[in-house]
């Protein structure tokens, strides 16, 4: 567990160090706070309109941050051959991903922190008074964020940081996508076509379940039951994803 | 035998060869901006602008990968914008209900573009339109006061029909949060007396709750057009709505 989490601080503090880290925040905080800007051109729905573009520039840059920083973090190792150099040490390679995964984690956490922070600052400016459901909305982004990080390691794993990259926003735009499967199943004639399509979509994340922007831009109730299943679902994905990533990395040469 | 070092060219040159490719990226940005500047000047001397097109929101939906409010609200900041603009320049609005239509597709719970969206198609004399954007609105959010009271301020204010009002604001009364003056509304529109008092009312709250300076720059226009009918309705010794 040490090993973990010493690894976990080291990858922390290289993703702290990457220059592409703070650019990217930078970005982020930028765009939040222009939306600022955005809302002096409506009438009405100002609130939401910050919230609304908050959220997105929270999941759109922490998906930049979980593909350039943490792809990076684990594909450098790999093509420098310093990660012989780890394995050499007493350290499993399952303590070694995990680590490499908590870090990149820790390192995002910061940063939705940040991000969360700057937009719910700018939400109470415009309303009046704090709106700490954002604060729900937010952690849930980073439970996506969580999921897709977990997919960015299973491709740096076995596969090319570019290819890593573009597998990763694959990923992305399918999980946000997979609920059309189940919509595409209801039409299927054949019994089979739909379980299969049923199957699939299960099997598949279904990243749209995170998405609370809607319900907190429009002050409707959240769902504890729905919040804590949801919590969990995204836990367990990400577990599932680790270990599997676990499982070829233990089955790679690095010779 | 050639060398691999490039022939020393001198301080002028050294410092022309640093500073050519920034000089001239500056002047091809600066023709590009003036070409833009060009194409933007003679686009808007030409005919009256492109009408809008709208995609379908079933087509659209899957390329918003779950972003639908912030694509919700950038249709309602261009509804804002066709709205205002067309208001100033005292032109129709043929396209203002689609544009209405197409955010609250987008987001069915956008409170304001139902509120907001309702009182530009009311301001366009677009009645039923209105009564359509409320009603779908009340269907999807029943639990807020808002709608069913902009509902019945509609058929109050602008189709005189008191018994739709008064069944709209009843719903509305039975909401949380609703305005203290509804009940005094109510209990006038069921004894079938102030109607003008009512109307003066109902603006008089917008005027002085809305959050919004055009909606109560709006209200306050009404204020003065009752208060012109109704001084005019006492010089000619008789009051009508």
């Amino acid at each position: 567990m040490s090993g973990v989490w010493a690894i976990a601080l080291m990858a922390f503090t290289e993703a702290v160090r990457d220059r592409v880290l703070y650019s990217i925040l930078f970005f982020a905080l930028a765009m939040i706070g222009s939306s600022a800007v955005l809302t002096t051109l409506s009438v009405g729905g100002e609130g939401r309109i910050v919230k609304d573009l908050g959220l997105f520039c929270i999941t759109l840059f922490g998906l930049f941050i979980a593909v350039f920083v943490g792809i990076r973090l684990l594909s450098r190792e790999i093509e420098r051959r310093t990660i012989l150099l780890l394995l050499s040490r007493p350290v499993g390679r399952a303590a070694l991903l995990v680590g490499k995964f908590v870090g990149i984690l820790l390192t995002l956490t910061v940063n939705v922190a940040a991000m969360g922070l700057g937009l719910l600052c700018l939400a109470r400016i415009l309303e009046g008074a704090w709106a700490p459901r954002l604060l729900v909305a937010v952690g849930f982004s980073l439970l996506e964020l969580s999921v897709l990080t977990a997919f960015a390691i299973l491709f740096a794993v076995f596969s090319t940081p570019t290819l890593s990259a573009a597998f990763t926003v694959t990923i992305f735009v399918i999980g946000r996508l997979s609920r059309d499967l189940m919509a595409f199943a209801s039409q299927f004639d054949s019994r089979s076509l739909q379980a299969a399509a049923s199957a699939v979509y299960y099997l598949l994340p279904d990243l749209s379940r995170f998405t609370l922007g809607g319900l907190v831009a429009n002050d409707l109730p959240l769902s504890g039951s729905a919040l804590v299943l949801t919590a969990v679902y995204g836990t367990a994905y990400t577990a599932a994803v680790l270990l599997l990533a676990v499982a070829i990395f233990r089955q790679r040469d690095f010779q | 035998m050639t060398s691999a070092r490039r022939p020393s060219a001198g301080p002028a040159g050294e410092s022309w060869r640093r500073f050519a490719p920034a000089g001239a990226a500056a002047l091809a940005l600066a023709l590009a901006v003036l070409c833009g500047l060009r194409l933007d000047a003679a686009g808007r001397s030409g005919a009256a602008a492109a009408p809008i097109l709208f995609p379908r929101v079933a087509l659209l939906r899957p390329a918003l990968l779950g972003f639908e409010s912030l694509a919700a609200d950038y249709w309602w900041l261009r509804t804002v914008q066709y709205f205002g603009d067309r208001m100033e320049r005292e032109e129709r609005f043929p396209q203002l209900y689609q544009l209405v239509d197409m955010t609250v597709s987008l987001d069915p719970h956008f409170l304001d573009a139902y509120r907001y969206g309702g009182l530009f198609l009311v301001i366009a004399k677009q009645f039923p339109q209105a009564i359509q954007i409320y009603t779908r609105g009340i269907a999807r959010r029943p639990e807020d006061w808002q709608l069913p009271h902009d509902l019945g301020r509609l058929y109050f204010l602008e189709l005189q029909d008191s018994a739709q009002a008064l069944r709209w604001w009843t719903i509305a009364d039975r909401l949380p949060g609703r305005p203290h003056y509804l009940p005094r509304f109510i209990a006038r529109l069921t004894a079938e007396t102030g109607a003008l008092e009512t109307a003066l009312e109902l603006w008089h709250e917008m005027a002085e709750t809305s959050d919004n300076p055009w909606v109560r720059q709006n209200a306050r226009r009404e204020i003065a057009r009752i208060l012109d009918t109704l001084r005019r309705g006492a010089r000619g010794g008789g009051l009508r709505r």
